[in-house]
């Protein structure tokens, strides 16, 4: 249930600034991938070409072989995404936001009571099953993203800034919901929290002005030191962002 | 497909209803429309009480005999119709300017464009669904014009002509709004361009004596009023509606396009 991403020469331009340069990676099925990067950098254009919610300048990204610029629709079925920031509907209740969630990516009947228990057992979500996003958390809301990404049980499972906002117990337990997802789908987590990345992922890209920087296992990492020591290494701490 | 429409459809109702907008738009509609529709009638009440009093005091009418273009349809129809219209012009804009605008400044198209839905299917639901809401503003506004031709015995056929007429110029001006409101994050820049552009459409009489004539026939032809008219009267042209379908259709294909736009940013 899990799947390989291939990013081949991938460029993204708004008008003369360039978001990404030729970025080429490949990350391999059922690991927890982390892009990390200053402001700036590139990690959520990335993941919205990877999404198919942005057309790359040039360049494709393929999962499981298919290309997300021609086979957008067959992609994104084999995606689940929560976005930064989650961008739900706040007038919307926890449960009928997931049913149609799970609507939406065609399921139904017997089928879609399964997903939703499943999602909502996985993500802690019973407490708040029936009150309305737009009182809930941030750490809920978090939750509620990641439970409306796994619904359909994507093969990958994009992530972008998860713990953002959240107070150290939601950060600890989110980090641990992210964990569990491992093997199941292929997780791509954009971050900025190097020691969530350190702790969490399988490979850390790091990216700098829309190019790949730096390409490191968990291993390499642990062995140089840690995380931070290769970002001031690549980055350094006095970094402009791209205008 | 048929159930991620229906799925996105009662999304967009919920989200349509969670607003007071929408209350304040049906409430405000429905008065005006009543209060428009009650004064033509009392107008053509007092031109009978008129026309019957001069016949019994100046001999010029027989008491009960009326001039045949003093009817109902003439005197309360059609200029209610002229009325109802240009309130959905007043009003539908304030409903349009949400329904993409509030979705992109909320980044929430982020979340529908990513879970494998089509753009036609978004623009399909969001579309569908404010028609329905025109169907529902008519509706409401539909029980004095019913009560006036059961009790003048006009004919049933004249107020389904009427509001056939009032619904397609609706959703086409509907359309023309949520096209607008696809373009922009801003809900003000929608309602603006929601109420110039019908506004500008509406009549091109104003120009009709500083272009050609062959100029001015083909403004007539484009402009919303040419094809409003003839449904107050009983008549469903097929011409009309294919004009007013062609302008809903052209709105839904601009919000597609706007859609796919977008993702090229």
């Amino acid at each position: 249930m899990s799947a390989k991403i291939e990013a081949q020469g991938v460029c993204k331009r708004f008008g003369k600034v360039v978001a990404l340069d030729a970025l080429s990676l490949e990350i391999a099925a059922g690991e927890i991938f982390g892009l990390i990067g200053p402001n700036g950098a590139g990690k959520t254009t990335f993941i919205r070409i990877l999404t198919g919610y942005w057309l790359a300048s040039e360049g494709d990204v393929r999962v499981d072989g298919l290309s997300v610029t021609r086979q957008r629709f067959q992609v994104q079925a084999r995606l689940g995404y929560a976005c930064e920031q989650p961008k739900l509907y706040p007038d919307h209740r926890v449960d009928k936001f997931l049913h149609m969630m799970g609507e939406l990516r065609g399921l139904a009947g017997a089928k879609l009571r399964r997903a939703t228990d499943l999602a909502v057992e996985r993500l802690g979500l019973g407490p708040v099953l029936h009150r309305h996003i737009g009182v809930l958390s941030k750490g809920f809301r978090q939750r509620v993203a990641l439970a409306q990404a796994i619904l359909h049980e994507p093969a990958v499972l994009v992530v972008d800034e998860p713990t953002v906002g959240l107070d150290p117990a939601q950060q600890i337990e989110l980090r641990r919901i992210l964990v569990g997802f491992k093997g199941q789908h292929t997780v791509v987590l954009c971050t900025h929290q190097l020691h969530e990345a350190e702790m969490v992922c399988d490979r850390v890209a790091l990216l700098d002005q829309g190019r790949l920087a730096a390409l490191a296992t968990a291993d390499e990492i642990r062995a140089g030191g840690s995380l931070e020591a290769l970002f001031l290494a690549k980055v350094g701490t006095h970094h402009e962002e791209a205008p | 497909m048929i159930r991620r429409l229906w799925a996105l459809s009662r999304k967009e109702l919920r989200q349509l209803f969670a607003s007071p907008i929408a209350y304040v738009v049906l409430t405000v509609y429905v008065a005006l429309t009543g209060i428009y529709f009650f004064q033509h009638l009392v107008s053509y009440n007092q031109l009978l009480f008129v026309y019957q009093s001069e016949g019994l005091t100046a001999g010029g009418f027989d008491q009960g005999t009326v001039p045949s273009q003093i009817n109902v349809l003439n005197e309360v129809f059609v200029p209610s119709a002229d009325d109802f219209g240009l309130f959905l012009l007043v009003v539908l804009p304030l409903v349009t300017m949400r329904v993409f605008a509030e979705e992109r400044a909320n980044g929430t198209d982020e979340l529908l464009l990513t879970c494998g839905l089509r753009p036609y299917e978004v623009a399909l639901a969001k579309h569908g669904v404010t028609y329905f809401f025109v169907l529902l503003l008519l509706l409401g506004s539909a029980i004095y014009p019913a009560v006036v031709v059961l009790r003048a015995g006009l004919g049933l056929e004249h107020l389904v002509a009427l509001y056939s007429g009032q619904l397609l110029y609706g959703c086409a001006v509907a359309s023309l709004g949520l096209a607008c409101s696809s373009f922009t994050s801003s809900q003000i820049v929608a309602a603006v361009l929601g109420y110039a552009i019908p506004f500008v459409l509406l009549d091109f009489a104003w120009l009709s004596n500083t272009v050609s004539e062959s100029v001015a026939a083909v403004l007539r032809e484009v402009a919303l009023l040419s094809h409003y008219g003839s449904f107050a009267r009983g008549v469903i042209e097929l011409r009309h509606v294919v004009y007013f379908a062609g302008i809903a259709g052209l709105g839904w294909l601009a919000s597609v396009a706007s859609l796919e736009l977008a993702r090229a940013r």
